[in-house]
């Protein structure tokens, strides 16, 4: 069983997506394409995607649960999309910005 | 072959278009540059479409300036956020900054905060205006302090019914970060031969005025009654500018028009011009330019731009037809010199770059990679400069990230 702690490298096992975990609480399943991720240094055994965590990540994006207590930097692009306990996360939103032409 | 800048780390405190390009091309030859960006990111993220291209495209103002950079955000008005930026400082050669000087003092991030850091940085301050004089703490962009300055605004405005054209986006700040870029090269160069570090300073008010040299250097000494230049007045009729049927646009540049009086009538099929007594030499057709340049445009006019390309490739002087934007894309000679460089963005957007205008050893210069996400190295950065993970958090909960 995989264990999760800040400043870890996790990469994908169904995508090349790779994540650096920024934030993280508790003892929740960290996943990518609806499987388990795997450490970065670690063989990775390929798994079998779900469909509705197909929606890809993007570098350098962050992605957040609902309270914001757990944070993945995304390091790598790929297919597959992010959740935590089968939740899905959302990309974290920058500071707003002032408006401007 | 190596890269001209590889092994340099440049620190970049800038904002907005001008000051950063220079930290873009760095990071084209080879140099390590990290951005610093406020939490809410650089404010020219906040910058519209102002292309109006498809919304399918990059965004130019991001991309242009910041390809191939790494990006840390950092709060500069807490303590915690300065100590990140001077550990970030310690290991770099340059320090690079748009900020003016009462923010820099404010942030505690100007020369003397800098180099008591770092004694050895080259410290290089981009202005819109220039460092001393009644507007050292004014800001400026380069419509402002290049465009408007320079005297070129003014020019045009003689020239259109509603003042000058539209200055074409970011075209001084283009110049203006490719001066710095080669400014702080230079100063890099110093450093390594005599071991001083040097302050460098870069204005859009001189750039501008560097554009215009000619005209500014000859200004005091020109009668106010000189009549504007004007093509139906170009002095060397084959070195002027024509209509074409299609409402484009030919240059001609054949300077010794002797030389190519005879060629260009040949080309042109016009025994008229080759046998007009007016038109034999560079000085008669100087005398009688209107009606030569009145014929010419007669002749012109009956071809398409795409026609004349044809009749003109067999041409031994030197000409171009006035390319447009996207036609530029489809230009075998920048195809062949690699000046239009591929990048994929974040989003998996493939599109071209314009490259850096200098290229070594055989080698186009090509972009690193695209514009970073905002603060997508923080973590990163930081790790790899030996700060522990614990630390980043000691700073993250400090509030130094934003």
């Amino acid at each position: 069983m995989s264990t999760f702690k800040p400043g870890q490298r996790l990469k994908s096992c169904i995508c090349a997506t790779e994540v650096m975990i920024i934030k993280y609480v508790g003892a929740a399943e960290i996943s990518c394409g609806g499987v388990l991720m795997a450490n970065a240094n670690e063989a990775v055994k390929q798994g079998k995607a779900e469909s509705g965590f197909m929606k890809g990540t993007q570098m350098g994006k962050r992605y957040i649960n609902d309270d914001g207590s757990i944070e993945l930097l995304c390091i790598k692009a790929g297919a597959g999309s992010l959740a935590v306990d089968g939740v899905a996360l959302a990309v974290k939103k920058a500071k707003p910005l002032p408006s401007s032409d | 072959m190596s890269k001209p800048l590889e092994g340099v780390r440049v620190v970049e405190v800038a904002a907005w278009t001008f000051v950063p390009v220079a930290g873009g091309m760095m990071a084209d030859m080879g140099a390590e540059v990290i951005k610093v960006e406020p939490p809410t990111g650089d404010p020219q993220r906040g910058l519209e479409n102002m292309q109006h291209y498809h919304i399918k495209g990059p965004k130019p103002f991001i991309q242009i300036p910041n390809r191939g950079k790494r990006s840390i955000t950092i709060d500069l008005r807490i303590d915690s956020g300065r100590k990140v930026l001077y550990h970030l400082v310690k290991k770099a050669d340059v320090f690079l900054t748009s900020y003016l000087p009462p923010l820099r003092e404010r942030l505690k991030i100007d020369v003397q905060h800098i180099r008591a850091i770092n004694p050895n940085i080259i410290y290089t301050k981009g202005s819109g205006w220039g460092p001393k004089g009644p507007k050292a703490n004014t800001g400026g962009y380069d419509s402002a302090a290049g465009w408007a300055s320079s005297g070129i605004a003014d020019l045009f405005s003689n020239y259109c019914d509603e003042g000058a054209p539209p200055m074409p986006s970011a075209f001084f700040d283009l110049q203006g970060g490719n001066t710095i870029a080669g400014a702080i090269s230079t100063a890099l160069f110093k450093r390594e031969r005599t071991g001083e570090a040097s302050v460098v300073d870069v204005s859009l008010l001189n750039v501008g005025m560097w554009a215009l040299a000619p005209a500014i250097v000859s200004a005091p000494f020109r009668d106010p009654d000189t009549p504007l230049p004007s093509r139906k007045q170009a002095g060397n009729p084959i070195t002027n500018y024509y209509r074409t049927r299609d409402n484009r646009w030919i240059f001609l540049v054949a300077l010794q028009s002797d030389r190519f009086w005879a060629e260009v009538c040949q080309l042109l099929e016009s025994a008229e011009l080759a046998d007009d007594p007016r038109y034999q030499t560079a000085a008669l057709r100087s005398e009688n330019r209107e009606a030569c340049i009145e014929l010419l445009d007669g002749i012109f006019r009956t071809r398409t731009l795409a026609e004349w390309i044809d009749v003109f490739s067999a041409f031994s002087g030197v000409w171009a037809p006035a390319q447009s934007f996207a036609e530029i894309h489809h230009n075998a000679q920048i195809r062949a010199n690699g000046y239009l460089q591929k990048v994929t963005s974040n989003e998996g957007l493939d599109f071209d770059l314009v490259s850096a205008a200098m290229h070594f050893d055989g080698d186009a210069t090509a972009p690193q990679g695209p514009a970073p996400e905002v603060g997508q190295d923080t973590e990163a950065l930081l790790m790899e400069s030996g700060m522990e993970w614990e630390e980043i958090e000691r700073h993250r909960e400090a509030g130094a990230f934003g």
